[in-house]
């Protein structure tokens, strides 16, 4: 095996037989090396959040990573190829400088019986965020989310000081048997929490202005239509889809209505957890 | 209770009755252990080979699982390198399957060889003009390459997936799996090889002893093909079966039929090469060895039949099945070719492997029948149950098929789609 090994020669099969085990050694070994490096520096440069989420998005099906213009009916059949981050999209900057945004009056806050003010911006996970005058952002649960968590078991807000990212988690949430995470909309540091009494919501100081891979008030019509739809089909699931009245209005408290229900699972798809 | 380690939005049996599920097996494994202590601790006397018949029951399994457990280098290698996507719900699988096998081949091996505080002399003190010291090393390479290619599919649990190094590891290791893909092709490929090879350059055993290209007998390349051939089918039979198993769809039928195809193909090529080794022996090299070939199918039980069957009715009519497409559109056909070809392999491993020493080659020789001692088969039933052991708690807490939670919606979506989609 190595050349000071008693009956040690060299002739071509040894050189053949070692220069190929040693290379594959060696391939191996530089393949995982590489690996760990890169995840030491992509953890220092704290991206896990981020690539947990590519990760998610990945393993999302097709029905939840459709484009937003896809919803609108602007790209039909139109799959998102950027983990729902606009900012990186050079279709969605095209089509926007081609087709401005209609302006927020044409948009209405009642929806199927929910309320989405027209004065912040939506995530796909169900999160919203909302520029105040001095610049710092609040980010809270959509009428949406909050239904389907209803009365949470138990809360896990971030400590203010701590770095939040776009798509990454916001905070966490247990109601019954599913853990969710809230997927933040924006980058920035947490400044300030709020408990139960003022809704769930966090103050971030955001590390930028940029919020084009947010939903706009007119595009959350098209948007919670295919909400409702996956989470009648997320129910389904369950066994429970028959009992969803047709184009009723959602209770405050989804998972009450639904004791049987594997409430992990339909919070997996409706909070995009895969 | 474990819930929280299961992928989110599949549908696992509670853990009491998956611990049920787990118990007999668990008991066959504990068996086999003692089994294959009793092989360690007192010597091969407790088994029925001897120095006439070193080949039994082990090494059969040996070439077997390895053979079937090609599917993980072959898949791996149609969906790194060539890019075949349509078999990523499958690759899973076909990495806890390789594992599975190669592992249990390894252990096998450690009991079969004994001494295994001595297992290092193999690599310190090689003979690098054996086909085995290439087997050892090969088998010892591409096992270390399944466990880390093994490494995500483990990281991918749920709470893992709360630790971030792992998180990222995770997805560091799935950038690089075309790598371990490429390596592990070429490990396997010669690998496969050499344990044909084996038997081919066996002058003393004109039964197996066959000509060659260079240094290689047909038997290298023919191992080869017959393990790429009956990797895909192996994995076709064992999503089947879990399928059936845990009454779940994990993968589309297209994808079963896919990989009928390809595994059609290739053991349409090899069972042609095969058919023109076979005829090139029996006319040239065993008359040559002063054997008329049909001397050796004298010997019952294994008569001219046995040839037959493995390169017919486990050869030739499921190669028929897998590439006929309105035959491999139907389940029952496409499974039982599938599980034909499987069987066809491991025939192939036991002709070579029991059958080779069975036949007398010498004057004063007489033919030799063997059957395993219970020793022996423990050891075997072991690998068994750590094959399924293993197989079951991945599926459990890993996310082996990444269809599965995808098709379960869809199968909980009613017929009358449109009535549910646009009631908002």
């Amino acid at each position: 095996m190595l050349p000071w090994n008693y009956g040690f020669h060299w002739n071509i099969a040894t050189i053949v037989f070692m220069g190929a085990f040693y290379a594959v050694l060696a391939i191996v070994g530089a393949t995982v090396i590489t690996a760990v490096l890169r995840s030491r520096g992509l953890l220092r440069a704290k991206k896990a959040e981020n690539m947990r989420w590519h990760s998610d998005f990945k393993h999302l099906r097709a029905a939840e990573r459709e484009c937003r213009h896809n919803l609108a009916g602007e790209m039909p059949g139109r799959l998102c190829s950027h983990a729902f981050d606009c900012r990186e999209c050079k279709t969605h900057a095209k089509f926007i400088a081609k087709h401005p945004p209609v302006r927020p009056q044409e948009a209405e806050e009642e929806i199927f019986g929910m309320t989405f003010p027209l004065d912040r911006l939506y995530h796909r996970g169900h999160a919203w965020m909302r520029r105040e005058a001095d610049g710092v952002v609040t980010v809270g649960l959509d009428d949406l989310g909050q239904r389907l968590l209803g009365e949470p078991d138990s809360v896990s807000l971030p400590e203010p000081g701590q770095r939040v990212v776009a798509n990454g988690t916001a905070w966490r949430a247990r109601k019954r048997n599913a853990e969710v995470r809230v997927l933040s909309p924006v980058d920035g540091e947490v400044l300030e929490t709020g408990g139960p009494s003022r809704g769930w919501y966090l103050k971030v100081k955001p590390d930028n202005r940029n919020t084009t891979h947010l939903l706009r008030p007119h595009e959350v019509r098209p948007w919670l239509m295919r909400e409702m739809e996956r989470l009648q089909l997320a129910l389904a699931g369950e066994g429970a889809a028959p009992t969803l009245a047709d184009g009723g209005t959602p209770v405050a408290d989804i998972a009450a209505s639904y004791p049987e229900a594997d409430w992990d699972a339909v919070c997996g798809e409706m909070f995009l957890h895969p | 209770m474990d819930r929280h380690f299961i992928t989110r939005g599949v549908k696992r049996c509670s853990t009491g009755r998956f611990l049920l599920w787990l118990a007999p097996w668990v008991a066959m494994l504990l068996f086999g252990l003692y089994c294959a202590g009793l092989c360690l601790v007192k010597g091969l006397n407790q088994t029925n080979m001897d120095n006439r018949f070193a080949f039994g029951l082990w090494i059969f399994l040996d070439l077997t699982v390895i053979a079937l457990g090609a599917g993980a280098f072959f898949t791996g290698f149609l969906v790194y390198i060539l890019k075949i996507d349509a078999l990523k719900s499958v690759i899973n699988s076909a990495v806890v399957i390789g594992l599975v096998c190669y592992s249990g081949a390894v252990c096998i091996l450690a009991v079969d060889v004994g001494q295994p505080l001595r297992a290092w002399f193999t690599f310190w003190y090689p003979n690098v003009h054996s086909m085995l010291t290439e087997v050892t090393f090969c088998i010892s390479c591409y096992l270390m390459v399944l466990f880390i290619e093994y490494l995500p599919i483990a990281l991918k649990n749920r709470k893992l997936r709360d630790v971030p190094s792992l998180l990222v590891f995770e997805h560091e290791m799935h950038k690089v799996m075309y790598v371990l893909a490429g390596v592990g092709t070429f490990l396997s490929f010669f690998h496969q090889g050499s344990l044909g090879g084996l038997y081919g350059v066996l002058r003393g055993r004109p039964f197996a002893f066959r000509e060659g290209l260079g240094i290689w007998p047909t038997t290298f390349f023919l191992f080869i093909l017959s393990a790429a051939a009956v990797g895909p089918s192996f994995i076709l039979l064992t999503t089947w079966m879990v399928q059936k198993i845990t009454k779940k769809r994990l993968v589309r039928p297209g994808t079963l039929q896919l990989l009928g195809r390809i595994s059609g193909l290739m053991l349409a090529v090899y069972v042609l090469l095969k058919t023109v080794d076979t005829i090139v022996w029996i006319n040239r090299t065993s008359p040559g060895s002063g054997f008329p070939a049909e001397q050796f199918y004298a010997w019952k039980p294994f008569g001219v039949w046995i040839l037959f069957a493995e390169i017919g009715l486990f050869g030739i009519v499921p190669a028929i099945v897998l590439l006929a497409p309105k035959l491999r559109a139907r389940t029952g056909w496409l499974v039982s070719a599938a599980a034909m070809a499987s069987i066809g392999v491991a025939l192939n491993r036991f002709v070579q492997t029991v059958q080779t020493l069975s036949v007398p080659t010498l004057s004063f020789d007489k033919f030799m029948t063997y059957s395993p001692s219970w020793q022996e088969t423990g050891t075997f039933l072991a690998v068994v149950a750590y094959g399924v052991l293993v197989y079951s708690l991945s599926f459990r807490y890993f996310r082996v098929f990444p269809e599965e939670r995808e098709l379960a919606i869809e199968a909980a979506q009613p017929d009358d789609e449109p009535a549910l989609v646009g009631r908002y």
